[in-house]
């Protein structure tokens, strides 16, 4: 029972991360029907910039505020760089080619610069030894916080989507770019500002997961957004609570596979529910069908 | 108002407009009139900011609108309603209306502005908590309608308000649109294929066919040229 709950409780936590990473998927699939496939790379950028400031003699946290910033711009960037061309030039889907070499081309440059030797990551959130106790089971006071973080950045995510005229304005370019900029909406600034807040909740899902994994290296993040992919697709391209209960559910999945059977599996499972998702139930859990016209 | 001079419009190697000249008055119904593919909605998009302007220039308040983006045009009082029920499907009545208010001039606050939209259309104020995507034609064209006016705008461009709609709530939407206009000196520019019904608001009237103007002038010099059939024997 006890193994079981921490097993839970660990999936739960893991998946509220991949509900951050899925968030910021959404994020960019609302703005312009496009996903940022170097969402992982950002992740990663983020943690080895957080290590290089911590090691150069800083404040952790400032390290992590320089991360989560350096990830913000290069997602802006990618989005001027590998998608608008594409996107308008051709209307093609060029952009899951020239994301994913974004990507690859920051794990590249990571390798070259910092060594592909795993770096290790300060932790900043209470030590990998702290604990709460909940009906005699043991939580780790570092799940435990980044639980609270992911769920609070989840929610007010949805507070801002819904309460305020960006966050209207946001989902009125993901229906409709025309209409939304003759009611007045700057198209192209919501377009850049959802690619920098992807960028930023990429950040801070890199920096929490570099908490638990302990160390980062060049193929960080890449497994990661696998799983943020997976999520979003399981609750719903587009839907904030779906990205939440996709997260959370992938998380449990994959703890309990890797806890009863084998953590090799893991993965497995993931790919397996994609492809149970994608047959049975292609708009996802929360999702709604979409009608594209013609 | 809105003086239009040599505008040609074309996307990619297709053009949809050429050498297009117009005068657009405040206070004033300026109809465009033409078939289906004459370049109605073309010039409409292209005065909001939506379409490429590849030739000519557009004056609004005598100076030239080619540097702002579509956005910045509807924040100068440029209001396009689109043709073909464009309004936000999945959000409610009141929030399509917040959203076009938001990013307005906001000199009426909502509340007020909002009780002005419901005390010209009841309807939407019964149904203001529907989605948008779920009320009637008429009701679409109504809210529709409403987005452009919530906005206070100085230059109204309404595309085909008239289509699909049963000739009653035509007839009432004609109505709402000469009697604002009216009340509030505001510039209108209106595109139909109902060449009839146009005439009958408008004061001035242009007529397109192939991407450019074939005739124009008052309603009534329109009329007594038999426009009307005119249009309706090349055309239908």
């Amino acid at each position: 029972m006890t193994f079981a709950g921490q097993l839970i409780f660990a999936g739960v936590c893991v998946g509220a991360v991949y509900a951050l990473i899925a968030l910021g998927l959404n994020l960019t699939f609302w703005a312009t029907r496009t996903l940022n496939f170097g969402q992982g790379s950002l992740m990663m950028l983020c943690a080895v910039v957080a290590v290089m400031v911590f090691d150069g003699g800083f404040n952790i946290y400032l390290g992590l505020l320089a991360g989560v910033a350096v990830a913000g711009v290069i997602a802006a960037a990618t989005e001027a760089i590998a998608i608008r061309p594409i996107t308008r030039l051709t209307g093609s889907m060029g952009w899951v080619v020239t994301t994913l070499g974004v990507g690859i081309f920051l794990q590249g440059f990571v390798s070259k610069f910092f060594g592909s030797q795993a770096l290790a990551f300060p932790s900043f959130l209470f030590s990998p030894r702290d604990y709460v106790s909940v009906l005699g089971v043991r939580l780790s006071a570092q799940y435990l916080i980044i639980l609270v973080i992911a769920l609070a950045l989840v929610l007010l995510f949805e507070l801002f989507q819904r309460r305020t005229a960006w966050g209207r304005a946001l989902q009125a370019v993901a229906a409709d770019q025309d209409l939304a900029a003759v009611m007045g909406i700057p198209v192209r600034l919501v377009v850049t500002l959802s690619f920098v807040a992807s960028g930023l909740l990429a950040g801070v899902a890199g920096a929490l997961v570099a908490q638990i994994t302990g160390t980062v290296d060049a193929a960080f993040g890449f497994n990661l957004l696998i799983f943020g992919f997976v999520a979003a697709v399981i609750g719903g391209m587009g839907n904030t609570w779906g990205a939440l209960l996709g997260g959370i559910f992938l998380g449990i999945m994959e703890k309990l596979v890797g806890g009863y059977v084998s953590t090799a599996a893991e993965q497995a499972i993931a790919f397996a529910l994609l492809m149970i998702m994608l047959a049975v139930r292609p708009e996802g859990l929360l999702g709604e069908k979409e009608f594209v016209k013609v | 108002m809105l003086e239009l001079k040599n505008v040609s419009v074309a996307y990619g190697s297709i053009r949809a407009l050429r050498g297009i000249d117009m005068v657009v008055q405040p206070g004033k119904i300026t109809a465009v009139l033409g078939a289906n593919g004459a370049g109605k909605s073309s010039l409409l998009r292209a005065i909001a900011g939506i379409a490429p302007v590849t030739e000519g220039d557009l004056l609004y308040r005598n100076a030239s609108l080619k540097p702002y983006p579509a956005h910045r045009r509807a924040r100068m009082g440029i209001s396009l309603a689109m043709e073909g029920r464009r309004l936000f499907r999945h959000m409610a009545v009141e929030e399509n209306l917040l959203l076009a208010w938001s990013f307005g001039p906001r000199r009426t606050p909502f509340a007020q502005a909002v009780r002005s939209v419901y005390d010209a259309f009841p309807i939407l104020g019964e149904r203001r908590t529907t989605k948008a995507g779920m009320l009637s034609g008429g009701q679409q064209q109504m809210l529709i309608l409403s987005s452009v006016t919530i906005r206070e705008p100085e230059l109204m461009l309404l595309d085909e308000p008239s289509l699909g709609l049963a000739p009653i709530i035509v007839s009432q939407i004609f109505d709402f649109i000469t009697a604002y206009a009216k009340a509030r000196g505001t510039a209108v520019l209106l595109a139909e294929q109902m060449a009839v019904m146009a005439l009958r608001v408008a004061d001035h009237g242009y007529v397109l066919r192939g991407g450019q103007v074939v005739m124009h002038g008052a309603s009534d010099e329109l009329v007594k040229a038999d426009i009307v059939s005119k249009l309706s024997a090349a055309y239908l």
